[in-house]
């Protein structure tokens, strides 16, 4: 029962991991054509796309979070590693384990506030960017802060494990 | 409150990422001043609304594609057949080399990766200490920061709210003031060990061949520092510019990057970008609060109660930016640290543009500096040597860039003279 359990929680992941991957590239790629456009039409048409414009600024911001979503996936958020690095593999699991929880703590209450934002601004009904309702610029935040809030919680439980594995078991 | 302090800078040194630290103050703080915590993902979605910030994904991205490339291997041919021929010539054009790139990098420790790879076998080869090698290769890596358009410029003039531009001008003075002056000591040792060096003379067929293969890559400095500093493309217009060029000569011309590797390059520069990202954003809710708090203004109040005169602000500023660059990435220090001494440092009457290039010399030490710096960890990982020796290797260096911060700090002609 728990390895179908776990083997669904596997795929869900890998699958969140590509549609990650998937949605960073193609908005990457987006900006890049959306901004030499711009340039093309500025300088050679005397011309604008007008909603380019606030459409990267709101690029800039999705791909941001997504990008900090995939640094969560790898462990590459940025942090001062430098008590953990003198640490015995024991306290910096524990140490971990510690760190893991405030991070999930904090980011689900940015995940929660950022979500009633959300709410707020869709019943407001403000629109941003030609016919784009601002709720829909600012959706990307709660999702990320949830899944950066899962991520640390799943890290905690990997270092619990850790923290009390055997010497031989520790890398 | 100030247990509350002390327990979120315990998390961050155990090692607590520094967006959830930095968050976790604002949402503490906010909540206790009873405004809805609606106000922090608020300021997060702030992200979107500075317009110079497109720069940071899109230079990023172009410095994935330039390390991925061929790119390091052709500078650095070009330059040694430019350079080459002076005394101590391979070693200054090690620091030259690395200066380009980082500043097109970002210090990001892509330099030490791609260039160390390159320069340190030949400079081994060349004949001198490994002592200095190590040292030049550590140093290098954070070498460039002042020059445009590298992110920690393009990110102060966004947390200052400076031109871009002007800092950009600004950067050129003090940045070749700390490459002249290690250019310095690296003929010196060139010269030392010219007996054992067999120096290369001028082969003009080989420059020419050289210029011949880099014949792409030449233009894009030109094109980009040339585009900015003439103002003929905004910030924004010239990273967008630097990364369609970049494209099409590494993966069209030369074809360095297949196709298929693409996605990943990537997705790698963008998980950069979020992890500076995140961290600006949370902190514009930090700092939104410690102005609703009037905490810069105490800090000043304070600041002004127990030192007098500029001079002495200086020394310490320099003292405190030296241990942050140790303990802080750029980027993060960066962020937390400008909102809170911009007033100050301004109450004193130092120039906004000046306090940058004083933040980010002190900070490029910082990369270096024992026995946390950065740099030694990457150079001691990617060289397989120990970290102690790393130490010793990099002190001639510190030695020469302190001097040179030194100049930089009590000069402010040096940062200002191109820009008033």
């Amino acid at each position: 029962m728990e390895r179908t359990a776990s083997s669904l929680v596997g795929r869900l992941l890998r699958a969140t991991a590509l549609l990650e991957d998937a949605l960073l590239v193609l908005i990457l790629a987006a900006m890049v054509l959306l901004s030499a456009t711009q340039i093309i039409l500025r300088n050679l048409f005397d011309g604008a796309i007008l909603w380019a414009d606030p459409m990267l600024r709101v690029a800039v911001l999705w791909v941001g979070m997504i990008g900090a979503m995939v640094a969560t996936r790898g462990d590459k958020q940025i942090s001062i590693d430098v008590v953990s690095r003198f640490l015995p593999a024991h306290w910096e699991a524990r140490a971990r384990v510690v760190t893991d929880l405030f991070t999930a703590a904090v980011s689900s209450v940015v995940a929660w506030s950022a979500f009633r934002l959300v709410l707020d601004d869709r019943a407001a009904g403000v629109t941003a960017i030609a016919f784009v309702p601002v709720w829909i610029c600012e959706a990307v935040l709660p999702v990320a802060f949830a899944v950066i809030a899962l991520r640390y919680l799943l890290f905690a439980i990997k270092h619990l494990k850790a923290s009390f594995a055997d010497d031989a078991e520790l890398p | 409150m100030i247990l509350i302090g002390i327990a979120l800078i315990l998390l961050a040194i155990l090692g607590a990422p520094l967006f959830a630290v930095i968050a976790a103050g604002a949402l503490i703080g906010f909540a206790g001043s009873d405004i809805d915590l609606m106000v922090v993902p608020m300021e997060i979605f702030r992200v979107s609304e500075i317009p110079v910030l497109i720069a940071i994904p899109l230079f990023t991205f172009a410095g994935y594609l330039l390390g991925e490339s061929q790119a390091p291997r052709r500078l650095v041919r070009v330059t040694n057949v430019l350079l080459g021929w002076m005394p101590g010539g391979l070693a200054v054009v090690a620091l030259f080399v690395c200066a380009l790139f980082t500043a097109f990098t970002g210090a990001s420790g892509v330099t030490i990766i791609a260039m160390g790879a390159l320069l340190f076998p030949a400079i081994a080869e060349a004949g001198y200490s490994e002592h200095f090698n190590l040292g030049l290769i550590t140093t290098s890596g954070s070498l460039g920061l002042l020059f445009a358009p590298s992110l920690p410029l393009i990110l102060y003039g966004i947390i200052a709210e400076q031109s871009v531009d002007d800092l950009f001008l600004a950067g050129i003075l003090p940045g070749l003031l700390m490459l002249v002056a290690l250019s310095l000591y690296c003929m010196r040792e060139g010269g030392l060990v010219r007996t054992r060096v067999s120096r290369q003379g001028f082969d003009r067929r080989e420059a020419a061949a050289a210029l011949r293969e880099s014949i792409w890559e030449i233009p894009l400095p030109v094109i980009v520092l040339g585009g900015v500093y003439s103002g003929f493309f905004a910030v924004s217009e010239a990273a967008a510019v630097t990364v369609v060029y970049v494209f099409i000569v590494e993966v069209l011309i030369y074809r360095d990057i297949e196709l298929r590797r693409l996605p990943g390059v990537m997705r790698d520069s963008m998980v950069l970008v979020g992890g500076i990202l995140i961290i600006l954003g949370v902190s514009l809710a930090s700092t939104n609060y410690m102005i609703d708090q009037q905490v810069p203004m105490r800090l000043f109040e304070w600041v002004t109660a127990h030192i007098s005169s500029k001079l002495s602000f200086l020394i310490l500023l320099n003292l405190f930016l030296l241990a942050l660059g140790m303990m802080l990435d750029i980027f993060s220090a960066l962020v937390i640290v400008v909102p809170l001494i911009l007033p100050v440092a301004a109450g004193f009457g130092i120039d906004p543009i000046h306090l940058g290039m004083i933040f980010l010399a002190n900070m490029q030490i910082g990369y270096c500096t024992p026995p946390v710096g950065m740099n030694l960890f990457i150079a001691s990982y990617r060289f397989d040597k120990s970290i102690v020796l790393l130490y010793r290797a990099a002190l001639p260096f510190l030695a020469i860039l302190l001097v040179t911060v030194l100049i930089i700090t009590y000069w402010p002609w040096l940062s200002l003279a191109l820009v008033r």
